[in-house]
């Protein structure tokens, strides 16, 4: 029974606001099935992508307590990455081409190429952890934050340089390309990026459980302790920053595919993907996958639906406003739960 | 400490009040050439240029010179106050490039009557205040003075400069189409080069109706680029009697989720889109409606085109449906003698360069400048007043480049109408052309040169946007 | 005494803002030259022969080259075109940079939503100071309401925040108040936004800086137009870097002197341990909500000040890169004092002023050392050594200085934190109490 206290005003005001919207969208729904439908899966693609880029986050958070505010840059890194292995064709900085995109059928070739793209990326995040977190241990969390902060300004210079004017293509085998189900058109990208999601979240939840997943949240409880336990701390950083580097990649090749872009193609704009995602980690709770995953589609949801059906509002709603309604779920949710959906509170004492 | 403290309010307020006695005579009419009223004489650097470039204009044999000209050397000196780190840096970098080219071809070919043109570039990081420093630079009286601004990127930018400009009796070429420049009371000494926003869309919107039907939707961004654009599709959409099936003026915004444009746009059932966006957000728009089953076409003003959209997956869809519009005759297209001479020029100074079509964009600035330097020489006075004067009197003959273009009498009488029109082709897009490549193109086939519609025509000029 | 003392003796003693006369002179000192930076001053009446190569040297160099040139000899340091709009910048932000140093260096309390504040109180000020028009709202007030009002309606918007702000720890709260910046940038595109900030990407008219007393002609004190201030010539660039710099100094005490009050202890002591504070009697919601007023006050001024020395309002101007531009100023000055706050300030807005003048020195100079450097740090972008592309077009992965500015900006954060999280403050300490303890420093 929830009671009628100063906590619980925001939960019944949101409990309030819920019922009414549901209803909305139920009539919507039954009225153009068709619509709602591909609504539905657009929304739950965008929904998959900030989960994707949520996760790297998570992982990052839950081994060094802090977010890392360069996941834009690093997704758009990846992605970039891709771009001159399969479009340009040859290794990154380098003139030697790359001999994999030959190898067997078109969509071989590619995959390979993405594979390798995740090490480089991965590499980057161990480079960038070794130069710059690592003699960050046991320092305050929020200066690594900034430090983070740091890096996303230095590495989206680099980032813009080489986009430039350019539209970088990713060449993805299936493109912009899609099957119509019930009257709905479904981008092959909404559901690569739905089951890449799923995949990811599995194997997160299983890595957790693994050795090195312990000694991770050891890491995170306390750095000095988990050292004190023998546990390597600084192999620990390394692991969790190639982790969050590869995830956020993945993420940046998604977020340059629809629903989230329809060229298909890197643009200086695809590093802001991690700024829209933050609301989902928030939500969701900083140190939690399962809170990244829900967290994310929750709101892939508001934000995709509002702009369908919110359209006619617009005037006072101001042009663009999907692009804030995560901020305003994640204030919400904060009202409700302080330390996000499932986020675990910090314990405070004296 | 308190008695500290007291001290220190007390001489606040003394100054305070000094200051007020001391500042009724703050007239605006001295403010003309007396910026740096504290001593130009002194102000001799001790470099190369050590030259009195004071106030009081100095007769050099019989011409009058004064700031941004270093009389000595014979060299004047043009600002352009560009985005080279921000936003748009990657397309004002090559702007200023070519025209970095552009004045070493003249200087190499004896220079304007002689004398050398030194480009001061300084980067705008898209940044108002930035903007404004580097405006202080130029307008200053040091190293780094000019004559007039070649170059003002961006339009809140060089609307915080116009009413400087005016006091400072320089003139600046805006890269903004904006089309309330044309007007004194906003723009004086903005010198508004061709067509603007509200002209094109005017022209692109008649020329898409006569092709392919009268049910327009429109969708654009908020502020002057986008508003501009979109008004002028309505004026043109009003005189024809198009119906407007769709508005989307000023509800595209960049960064964001394009749905509500996207769905507003496939239900409208448009026979054509009018586009006053940037690339990024055309690609989004085009690319969410195709996906959407919408069959129409598409066009939009200049800048929401980028030729490199054709390497991306939405290039099949940009080659069947997209009409680009612009100001000038772009790269390769037709054989103008401003065309042959930028193309050989860069095959000369900058064989590596890539072909990209924003060198006009460059030629046309230093065009201006170099025929309103030689007007304002051979009236002897490169002061900044002669330069504006000088810039007032001519007709700037653009080569072929672009219509012709002057500024001097009534806005009416001076703004030009014409603009470009170009299919987009994916069989003719060479992605890597460089300068020295034949066949270089980025993907259009002319349709209409100059092209000014009925609308355009009998329009009486006044901004389609304003601020106010 | 003119040394600091070793000991201090009372608390009121070791919470002086001066705590020595040395200081004190320095202090006098140090704002005088402020006040008569902007104007030519007689120097040295005769050349000195042979020291041309001083005016050589970047960014020093400018103090010597009026002061060895052939004209009338004069220290010109500012002059009126060059850095005076930078400097001018540089209070203007401090007086931001001082309130979120009472927020996130006093009081712990991370925020990055201060360009959003900013971005209130310059709504405000054009709202109610600004002209009305078919489009735009405005009230036309003299400047003693605009200024002080830009200020109260930050507080109040940052009074309806605080309730999820005070509630919210670390991170979290960092990332909330990212959001409200994306949130006011948002509220420009409304229809009502655009109606006080203008329409996006064109910006509005920002009210001058002229004191009136109410709506009349002339104005009680003219700052917006070259004129007379006492006996001296001022320019209107002038005139308001002297407005900007009466208004830092008077906010540089207010915020020392709260830091040095009981508001500034109690903030200490939450900062410290919130849970022990509120245990000692300090109650935690009270003293973070204040603390959120103080800090949005200030920079809602400051964001009032901020748009009208641009002239113009774009609320797209008030965006995270502003932000994180001020917690750079907290890291690098050294965050929770005073004195590190106005350094970082002078750092963050002038570094890239100094670097493209020795950038520009190193590509003019043929010297010994200029020339060397040059070659192995410059490139034209045609292959040669270098990581400085001076031609504008830039080919491969070399960066032009513009980029390499933004990339010191980042780096700088970076490696403070790395290597002197006390930052410039905490350097200064340093050295100081090296040569205190000389002969026995270690």
């Amino acid at each position: 029974m929830i009671r009628l206290d100063r906590d619980n005003v925001p939960l019944l005001f949101l409990i309030g606001a819920l019922i009414p919207t549901t209803i909305f969208l139920v009539i919507q729904a039954v009225n153009d099935p068709a619509l709602f439908l591909e609504t539905l899966i657009k929304a739950l693609g965008l929904g998959a992508v900030y989960a994707l880029i949520a996760l790297g986050f998570v992982l990052i958070f839950k081994a060094t307590q802090t977010v890392n505010f360069a996941q834009g840059a690093l997704a758009a890194a990846g992605a970039l990455f891709v771009s001159f292995l399969v479009a340009d064709e040859h290794i990154p900085f380098t003139t030697v081409p790359n001999p994999l995109i030959n190898i067997g059928p078109e969509w071989l070739g590619w995959g390979l190429s993405v594979l390798v793209a995740l090490i480089f990326a991965a590499l980057l995040g161990l480079i960038i952890e070794r130069i710059t977190i690592r003699p960050m241990v046991g320092e305050p969390l929020f200066s690594v934050a900034v430090i983070t902060l740091g890096l996303e300004i230095v590495l989206r210079v680099f980032n813009n340089d080489t986009v430039k004017t350019e539209f970088r293509a990713l060449e993805i085998p299936w493109g912009n390309g899609g099957t119509t189900v019930g009257g709905a058109f479904i981008n092959y990208s909404v559901i690569a990026a739905l089951i890449t999601a799923v995949v990811a979240f599995v194997g997160v939840f299983f890595f957790y459980r693994s050795k090195t997943g312990i000694a991770m949240r050891a890491v995170a409880f306390d750095q000095e302790a988990a050292m004190a336990q023998g546990i390597n701390v600084g192999r620990v950083f390394a692991i969790a920053w190639a982790a969050g580097a590869v995830l956020a990649a993945i993420g940046g090749i998604f977020a340059t595919q629809p629903p989230v872009k329809q060229t298909g193609a890197v643009e200086p704009e695809t590093a802001n993907i991690a700024f829209r995602a933050l609301p989902a980690v928030i939500l969701g709770g900083l140190d939690s996958a399962t809170g990244a995953l829900l967290g994310g589609l929750i709101v892939g949801l508001a934000e995709i639906f509002a702009g369908q059906y919110a359209a006619g509002e617009s005037d006072w709603l101001g042009a663009g406003y999907p692009v804030i309604v995560p901020y305003i779920v994640m204030i919400i949710g904060l009202l409700v739960r302080p330390y996000g959906l499932f986020g675990t509170p910090e314990i405070r004492r004296v | 400490m308190r008695k500290l403290t007291g001290l220190l309010a007390l001489l606040l307020a003394f100054s305070l009040v000094a200051a007020a006695c001391g500042s009724s005579d703050g007239d605006d009419g001295a403010s003309t050439d007396d910026g740096a009223s504290s001593d130009d004489s002194a102000s001799s650097d001790d470099d190369a240029m050590a030259e009195d470039e004071g106030d009081d204009a100095v007769a050099e044999g019989d011409i009058l010179t004064g700031l941004g000209v270093d009389a000595e050397n014979k060299v004047i000196r043009v600002g352009l106050n560009a985005d080279l780190s921000g936003t748009f840096a990657a397309l004002t970098t090559v702007i200023v490039e070519g025209q970095q080219v552009f004045w070493e071809k003249v200087n190499a070919e004896g220079g304007i009557n002689g004398w050398t043109v030194e480009p001061v570039v300084l980067d705008n990081a898209y940044d108002v205040p930035t903007h404004l420093e580097n405006y202080d630079v130029m307008s200053g009286d040091g190293a780094e003075s000019v004559v007039m601004l070649t170059n003002s990127t961006g339009s809140p930018h060089t609307a915080a400069i116009s009413e400087a400009l005016v006091d400072d009796d320089l003139l600046a070429i805006p890269l903004s189409w904006y089309s309330g420049w044309t007007d004194p009371t906003i723009g004086q000494n903005v010198f508004e080069v061709q067509a603007n926003y509200c002209i094109e869309a005017m022209n692109g919107v008649t020329y898409m109706s006569e092709q392919h039907g009268n049910k327009v939707a429109i969708a654009g961004f908020p502020g002057d680029y986008g508003e501009d654009g979109s008004l002028g599709a309505k004026v043109a959409a009003e005189a024809l009697g198009l119906e407007i099936v769709y508005d989307g003026q000023a509800q595209v915004i960049p960064g964001a989720d394009q749905t509500p444009i996207i769905t507003g746009i496939v239900e409208s059932g448009a026979d054509f889109v009018w586009l006053t966006t940037g690339p990024g957000q055309t690609a989004e728009i085009i690319g969410g409606a195709a996906a959407g089953g919408y069959e129409g076409q598409w066009a939009g003003n200049s800048p929401a085109w980028n030729p490199a959209l054709l390497g991306t997956d939405l290039g099949p869809v940009l080659d069947a449906s997209y009409t680009h519009s612009t100001y000038t005759t772009l790269w390769g297209i037709g054989d103008s003698p401003g065309m042959k001479d930028l193309i050989d020029t860069m095959r000369e100074l900058r064989p590596d360069a890539i072909a990209d079509d924003v060198y006009i964009i460059s030629w046309i600035e230093g065009l201006i400048a170099q025929q309103v330097l030689e007007q304002a020489i051979s009236n002897g006075d490169i002061t900044r007043a002669g330069v504006l004067a000088a810039a007032n009197e001519i007709e700037v003959d653009l080569m072929g480049l672009a219509p012709n273009q002057s500024w001097g009498g009534e806005p009416n009488d001076s703004i030009v109408r014409g603009t470009y029109l170009y299919d987009i082709d994916a069989s003719v897009f060479t992605p890597d052309g460089t300068v020295t490549d034949d066949d270089a193109n980025r993907g259009y086939t002319l349709l209409e040169a100059d092209y000014v519609s009925p609308t355009a025509a009998e329009w009486d000029y006044e901004p389609c946007f304003k601020a106010e | 005494m003119f040394g600091r003392p070793n000991l201090y003796t009372s608390y009121e003693q070791e919470s002086q803002i001066f705590s020595t006369w040395t200081q004190k002179v320095l202090a006098a000192f140090g704002i005088l030259l402020l006040f008569l930076l902007p104007f030519d001053i007689p120097a040295i009446t005769t050349k000195i022969p042979g020291t041309g190569w001083l005016a050589d040297i970047p960014v020093l160099g400018r103090v010597f080259s009026w002061s060895i040139g052939d004209g009338i000899p004069l220290v010109r340091f500012l002059g009126d075109a060059d850095w005076l709009r930078p400097m001018t910048t540089v209070f203007m932000l401090a007086i931001a940079a001082l309130g979120l140093n009472i927020l996130s260096g006093v009081a712990g309390q991370v925020s990055l939503g201060h360009a959003f504040f900013m971005g209130v109180g310059a709504c405000t000020g054009v709202f109610l100071g600004g002209e009305s028009s078919e489009a735009l709202y405005g009230l036309g007030l003299p400047i003693w309401i605009w200024l002080p009002g830009a200020g109260i309606a930050a507080v109040l918007i940052g009074i309806i925040v605080s309730p999820v702000a005070v509630k919210l720890r670390g991170l979290y709260l960092a990332i909330v108040t990212l959001g409200l910046v994306f949130v006011g940038i948002h509220l420009g595109n409304t229809s009502w936004g655009r109606k006080i900030a203008g329409p996006p990407a064109l910006g509005r008219k920002y009210p001058e800086l002229d004191i009136r007393l109410w709506k009349e002609e002339d104005p009680l004190i003219n700052v917006s137009d070259d004129g007379r201030w006492l006996w001296f010539d001022v320019t209107d660039a002038q005139k308001r870097y002297l407005l900007y710099l009466v208004l830092a100094i008077a906010f540089a005490f207010v915020a020392k002197n709260i830091i040095r009050s009981r508001t500034g202890r109690a903030l200490q002591a939450i900062r410290d341990r919130d849970i022990a504070a509120e245990v000692m009697g300090v109650p935690e919601f009270k003293y973070k909500l204040i603390a959120f007023a103080i800090s949005s006050f200030f920079a809602g001024v400051a964001g009032a000040l901020f748009a009208a020395l641009s002239g113009q309002i774009l609320a797209e101007a008030f965006g995270l890169f502003l932000s994180v531009e001020f917690i750079a100023i907290l890291l690098i000055g050294g965050a929770g004092t005073t004195s590190g706050t106005l350094i970082g300030t002078f750092f963050v807005v002038m570094i890239p002023q100094f670097v493209e003048e020795i950038t520009k020195w190193l590509d003019k100079s043929e010297g010994p050392i200029g020339g060397t450097v040059g070659e192995l740090i410059l490139t034209d972008g045609s292959g040669d050594l270098g990581v400085i592309n001076t031609s504008t077009v830039t080919p491969g992965w070399t960066l032009s200085v513009f980029d390499w500015n933004i990339v010191l900006f980042g780096v700088l954060i970076i490696v403070f934190l790395i290597v002197e999280p006390l930052g410039l403050f905490g350097i200064w300490v340093k050295v100081r109490n090296y040569w205190k303890r000389w002969p026995f420093s270690y």
